[in-house]
């Protein structure tokens, strides 16, 4: 107890140096978890973004569809399909689709695309394009799924010169590789905060895709939500299980979009280098604060080792008063990146001046940092360890301290 | 029984490539009880001897003992627990713990014995109070006097029960009061409670009140007094060389 007084009381010996000390290992905390938040918030809408949009949590498609998105990956859907995912407590919700490439082209230009069918009652429990769908200038969702009507993006509207209730021609390859050409009316205007998926996805009614591809009642896709999200490769197995035909494929969302991972894993090898600067920063403050006060308390650690101090002792003071500074250093940072981040997570982050750039990655110019428990504890005993580490030095030097030598030093 | 014993002390620094010696064969030896002064002027070797008789330094040549321990024989770590277990020290610029109060630096010595909490603040109050600082005890040592500071010294050097003490000039830094006051302290706690001092000084006040007074002059005993009278066989490393069959035999007793 006395050490833990003796070193506590050390540190304030030099009031200001300590201060200043701490406070760089506060502020480097403080920097590190708003980061680390951002960056979770970014990933976490990137991913939400992908799945609201497009992907759903898991999807079941026909075999070899995820390799080549061809109608003839598309299969026939059916009780047994139906019945696994309507007995299945962790589904949430899930929708039919088609997906087929084709081309868009109105008076003034043309663009490639892909076309989503979709059942429009079905899709809103699982999808959010009927929330990003306007309401403005007579824009609308879909209603009927075999109606001659088109959803397109704001981006792709302003790039063929469409407004609701234009005509454009939808081209696409049936299944008997025929081309077909179908006039179809702008129905409605959406936007998403994705800009590739804008660039390049167009729904039209499922049915009226169906009909224009001769699919039938074939499908190319059912897009599930599950409650958890954390558990859908569960969930995946699960229904690979449950479903038991022969010529499907379940995929989760990460089987789906792998460059998404690879994006997420990117975000946080980026993060670690620079949490590899903050604790560099923390090293050299720590190691630096602690030479000096070993250097001028040298004859008073002479003293202590010519009464009788171990040098294991000497060692073990230096240690505390490292580890003191860098947990009130870590506490103090902690708490205002929590309180900081917790705000900004209710509040967001504005930065609609880069609106243009966060579409580009699929977050939204809304960004709401989330904060992860295990983050925390991860940085806290990085911190922890890393002032362990930088104190190693001065306190086997102070150790090593000859007490005549200290002695004889004023 | 002796608590320090030293045959042939000798040692020397090497300055500049040439051997400077600081103290030349000396034999003494202080027996349990003593209240021993080495009366030297400066740069005389007392520093030296006190620092070997510690265990702070090791010898050229020669034996020492105390408590009935070879000191040659030990590394650092036994020399620590040496002058943990065995000896107390006082020093010149009485060296408190500045961020400790005056109970907790007499406690410290404690600490390190492993004396359990209670324990070691009962006995340092008790200590404290001895020394006549029970008004003191949670005063930080920039919050006391001089003296004070030199009786958080001196309880500090006693607290564990040691040995002996070794105090290096403990009232040069006092005024002649202080010192006095000092000096009758530290003669009562000889005398009420058996404890060995050994001082080393040029204060003729404190050499007046030594019960045995050993004068060194460039490192060697020039004399050994006990009250005035000359202690028999006393003799320098000079002469103990030309006698071989006195060798040993020096310092009487009380």
């Amino acid at each position: 107890m006395i050490l833990i007084k003796l070193s506590w009381r050390n540190l304030w010996r030099h009031r200001r140096r300590s201060l200043v000390v701490i406070t760089s290992v506060s502020l480097g905390i403080f920097a590190m978890i708003l980061s680390m938040a951002f960056i979770n918030g970014m990933n976490e809408q990137m991913v939400e973004n992908t799945i609201s949009t497009s992907l759903g949590h898991v999807a079941i498609h026909g075999f070899g569809y995820q390799k080549n998105m061809k109608l003839q990956n598309s299969f026939s859907p059916g009780r047994d399909i139906s019945d696994a995912l309507e007995g299945d407590r962790d589904v949430l919700g899930y929708a039919p689709r088609v997906k087929v490439k084709g081309m868009i082209r109105s008076s003034e230009s043309s663009r490639g695309v892909i076309v989503v069918g979709i059942d429009p009652g079905r899709e809103r429990k699982i999808s959010r394009i009927d929330e990003y769908t306007s309401r403005d200038e007579g824009s609308g969702f879909l209603d009927d799924p075999s109606a001659d009507e088109v959803l397109i993006s704001r981006v792709l509207a302003k790039k063929l010169d469409l407004v609701v209730g234009d005509k454009l021609v939808l081209m696409i390859q049936d299944r008997e590789n025929q081309i077909v050409g179908v006039g179809m009316t702008v129905r409605g205007v959406f936007q998403t905060p994705i800009e590739t998926f804008d660039k390049f996805v167009v729904f039209a009614g499922l049915h009226k895709l169906q009909e224009i591809t001769g699919l039938g009642d074939r499908l190319s896709e059912y897009t599930i939500l599950v409650k958890d999200r954390n558990a859908v490769d569960r969930i995946r197995d699960d229904l690979i299980g449950r479903i038991g035909r022969k010529g499907l494929e379940v995929l989760s969302w990460k089987d789906m979009a792998p460059n998404l991972v690879s994006a997420i894993k990117l975000f946080d090898s980026m993060m670690y280098i620079f949490f590899g600067i903050i604790f560099l920063t923390v090293v050299f403050s720590i190691a630096n604060t602690l030479i000096m006060a070993i250097m001028e308390r040298f004859h008073e650690l002479g003293v202590m080792k010519s009464i009788g101090t171990r040098p294991s002792w000497i060692f073990l003071l230096i240690m505390l008063e490292a580890l003191q500074l860098g947990f009130v250093g870590l506490m103090l940072g902690v708490a205002a990146g929590w309180v900081t981040a917790g705000i900004l997570n209710i509040t967001g982050i504005d930065l609609s001046f880069y609106k243009e750039s966060m579409r580009v990655w699929g977050t939204g110019s809304l960004i709401y940092p989330t904060i992860k428990s295990m983050d925390i504890l991860v940085a806290s005993l990085i911190v922890l360890m890393t002032t362990v580490l930088a104190a190693l030095y001065p306190a086997t030097r102070a150790a090593r301290i000859k007490p005549l030598e200290a002695l004889n030093y004023l | 029984m002796n608590i320090i014993e030293i045959q042939g002390l000798t040692k020397d620094y090497v300055n500049n490539g040439f051997s400077v010696p600081a103290v030349r064969g000396i034999n003494v030896q202080v027996g349990a009880g003593e209240f021993t002064a080495i009366a030297v002027p400066s740069g005389s070797g007392k520093t030296t001897l006190l620092n070997i008789i510690g265990g702070l330094d090791r010898p050229t040549a020669g034996l020492v003992r105390v408590g009935g321990s070879d000191l040659s024989g030990m590394d650092a770590r036994q020399l620590s627990d040496l002058r943990l277990r065995k000896i107390g020290f006082i020093f010149q610029a009485y060296n408190l713990i500045p961020v400790l109060s005056a109970v907790e630096n007499v406690e410290y010595v404690l600490l390190l014995q492993g004396v359990s909490r209670v324990e070691r603040r009962r006995r340092s109050e008790a200590i404290l109070r001895e020394v006549g600082l029970e008004k003191e005890i949670n005063r930080l040592p920039r919050e006391m006097s001089g003296g004070q500071q030199q009786r958080v010294a001196v309880a500090r050097a006693i607290v564990s029960e040691p040995d002996i003490v070794l105090a290096d000039e403990p009232t040069a830094n006092l005024d002649q009061k202080t010192g006095e006051s000092l000096l009758d302290l530290m003669h009562g706690l000889n005398r009420s409670k058996g404890i060995t001092f050994l001082f080393s000084t040029h204060d003729p006040m404190v050499m007046e009140r030594a019960d045995r007074l050993i004068n060194l002059k460039d490192g060697r005993i020039l004399s050994d007094e006990v009250r005035g009278k000359k202690r028999a066989g006393t003799k320098t490393a000079k002469q103990a060389k030309t006698t071989k069959a006195s060798r040993g035999k020096t310092a009487g007793r009380r």
